[in-house]
């Protein structure tokens, strides 16, 4: 059960007012004869009259979010009644300098919180796969923080024959930034567990560190990611259930793989049981083994769970 | 206090970025101020609030947000600008600045700071807005002329006369960014000196500086590499008209070492004088 620590900067996203560089300028516009009748969300209907402000942006918008692989959804001479044309530009030119931006910029979100899935697929396909991404899942919020929670479903429902181990990755991945963004809290070591009176140990209850997520996986993704981590990214692995609690201590994400036993007793734990009824679960979790064996691997159980800084409070 | 709201002069500041976090917390530079993304601080509240607490602690923060959106036409976001007032009182940032533009409409947000139309429209519009925010965060809004790389055709006066107008008819303050001043000026063929001669200089609270890049046809903001010498220039200009504006170095691609990115921001001293 090796608990390993996440690279540091992991999930910190920088969102700043910078444009991020795109310099194949108007490579993908493909205009057509007119404004075209293809879905644009909230595009009204072209006019020829006095296009209003709410007009502008959302014709704007529309063009802009357009996927680059795409043509534009309207040509040059409508473009020129929305967008002057520079001395240098035209009006298609300039909106897509702003295309561009809005479609790296969101890729960079995603590949700040996907570095291991962007490694996995490598970089053009995942660039393509955050395409798809952010044509159904647009961002609706103020902050980009959260702008990548949909990605392990999203894995799992694309027609690529690794789909099950790459949403398994996203999953890791996505815990880790979860981790960053949960409360900060004081974890419990056994110098608090002293205090506890003997008689009180039964009726205990433990509260989990705020930022703990134990993920139930069909692939060793962990061990993947850890890799990845060490500069030796390995094959993509055979299936194999692993269950793995990402938290955080201090500024520190964690990454720790659980034995059966103490996902149980962690699980209950969690879900408000006693010590005692915890342990009990363990025992009947453990029924095929002696009464020395599974004195031993509860003991352990517990005291890892409690020096790997999984609670945060007990209360009596 | 040279501008009308009294804000302070804070010196020369720097960008916050993540990059830099362990050096400030561990060395603890002696630098004037930092601006913090107020995005990168919303919606946490784990380990970025932990950092930007600590780094609080010891320096003066400006928080400079990229999602207020005040040119759109949705709807304010109140739950947001409520974040925002939170996050300002938790660690004491001195004020508030977004940027004059729109970031998304019909509910969605590109996270870019798209053009405005400078119409008589748009200008009622983002006065009510700007006089709303101000009021919810009890206090006043310091929005920034953003670089732009479009014009809307039916454009009906320039950036400086809408950023003037509006300031004045919403009682705002400005944070005058002379790299996008520079950077519009090449993409929209105006001369930078007409746009600042056109600004009410008493209501500057900030000015910032960037790096960007030049395509020949056209120049992108990417605040990457140092700040060429004509932003240089044009910031003395700014800078003789609102002595005692605080100054900020914007660097968010290819970031270096935070002693060569602190060594460009102190470069503003040689073009401020003795002012900040």
């Amino acid at each position: 059960m090796n608990r390993e620590a996440t690279a540091d900067a992991v999930g910190l996203h920088e969102r700043a007012s910078a444009t991020p560089e795109r310099t194949e300028l108007g490579r993908k516009i493909a205009p057509l004869g007119g404004p075209r009748g293809v879905s644009l969300g909230n595009a009204p209907a072209w006019t020829e009259g006095e296009l209003g402000l709410r007009a502008q942006q959302e014709w704007f918008a529309a063009i802009i979010s357009t996927p680059e692989d795409h043509p534009a959804p309207i040509d040059e001479r409508s473009a020129s009644r929305l967008i002057a044309p520079s001395a240098t530009l035209s009006s298609l030119e300039r909106i897509d300098i702003y295309r561009g931006g809005y479609h790296a910029r969101l890729i960079e979100c995603l590949a700040d919180d996907y570095p291991v899935l962007q490694h996995a697929l490598g970089e053009d396909e995942f660039e393509a796969l955050c395409r798809r991404y952010i044509a159904e899942h647009p961002s609706r919020a103020p902050s980009l923080n959260y702008f990548g929670q949909f990605m392990a479903d999203f894995c799992r429902s694309q027609p690529h024959s690794q789909s099950g181990f790459l949403a398994d990755l996203a999953k890791l991945e996505w815990a880790i930034v979860l981790s960053i963004h949960a409360p900060t809290a004081v974890t419990i070591g056994f110098e608090d567990l002293n205090q506890v009176p003997n008689e009180r140990w039964p009726g205990a209850r433990f509260q989990v560190n705020p930022s703990l997520k134990i993920l139930h996986l069909a692939y060793p993704v962990n061990a993947y990611l850890q890799a990845f981590r060490q500069g030796s990214p390995g094959v993509v692995p055979a299936a194999r259930h692993a269950s793995v609690a990402v938290y955080r201590t201090g500024r520190s994400v964690w990454r720790l793989e659980l034995e059966p036993a103490m996902v149980t007793l962690v699980e209950s734990l969690a879900s408000g049981a006693t010590l005692e009824e915890g342990l009990a679960q363990v025992q009947a979790a453990l029924s095929g083994e002696t009464e020395q064996e599974m004195a031993k691997k509860i003991s352990h159980c517990f005291q890892h769970s409690v020096s790997s800084g999984l609670f945060s409070a007990i209360s009596l | 206090m040279a501008n009308k709201f009294g804000l302070p002069n804070l010196g020369v500041g720097l960008g916050l970025r993540t990059k830099h976090y362990s050096t400030i917390l561990e060395q603890k530079p002696a630098v004037d101020w930092f601006e913090i993304l107020s995005e990168n601080y919303l919606r946490t509240q784990g380990r970025p609030l932990d950092f930007l607490e600590q780094i609080a602690d010891g320096y003066p923060v400006v928080m400079h947000g990229v999602s207020l959106s005040i040119g759109s036409t949705d709807p304010l976001d109140r739950q947001y600008l409520s974040e925002l007032r939170s996050l300002r009182d938790r660690v004491n940032a001195r004020w508030v600045s977004d940027h004059l533009c729109w970031t998304g409409v019909a509910g969605k947000n590109t996270h870019d700071l798209l053009p405005m139309p400078y119409t008589e429209e748009a200008l009622a519009h983002v006065v009510d807005r700007v006089r709303a925010v101000q009021d919810l965060l009890g206090a006043p809004l310091a929005l920034e002329n953003p670089s732009s790389y479009a014009q809307f055709a039916n454009d009906s006066m320039p950036e400086w006369e809408f950023l003037a107008r509006l300031a004045e008819h919403a009682d705002c303050a400005l944070l005058l960014d002379v790299n996008n001043v520079f950077v519009s000026s090449r993409n929209h063929g105006f001369d930078p000196l007409t746009y600042l001669s056109a600004l009410p200089f008493e209501r500057v609270v900030q000015c910032h500086v960037a790096g960007h890049t030049d395509h020949g046809t056209h120049i992108i903001d990417s605040h990457i590499g140092p700040v060429v010498d004509s932003v240089w220039q044009l910031l003395a200009v700014a800078h003789q008209r609102c002595q005692g504006v605080p100054v900020l170095l914007e660097w968010d691609a290819e970031i270096p070492s935070f002693e060569e990115t602190h060594a460009e921001a102190l470069r503003a001293r040689e073009f401020i004088g003795a002012a900040a």
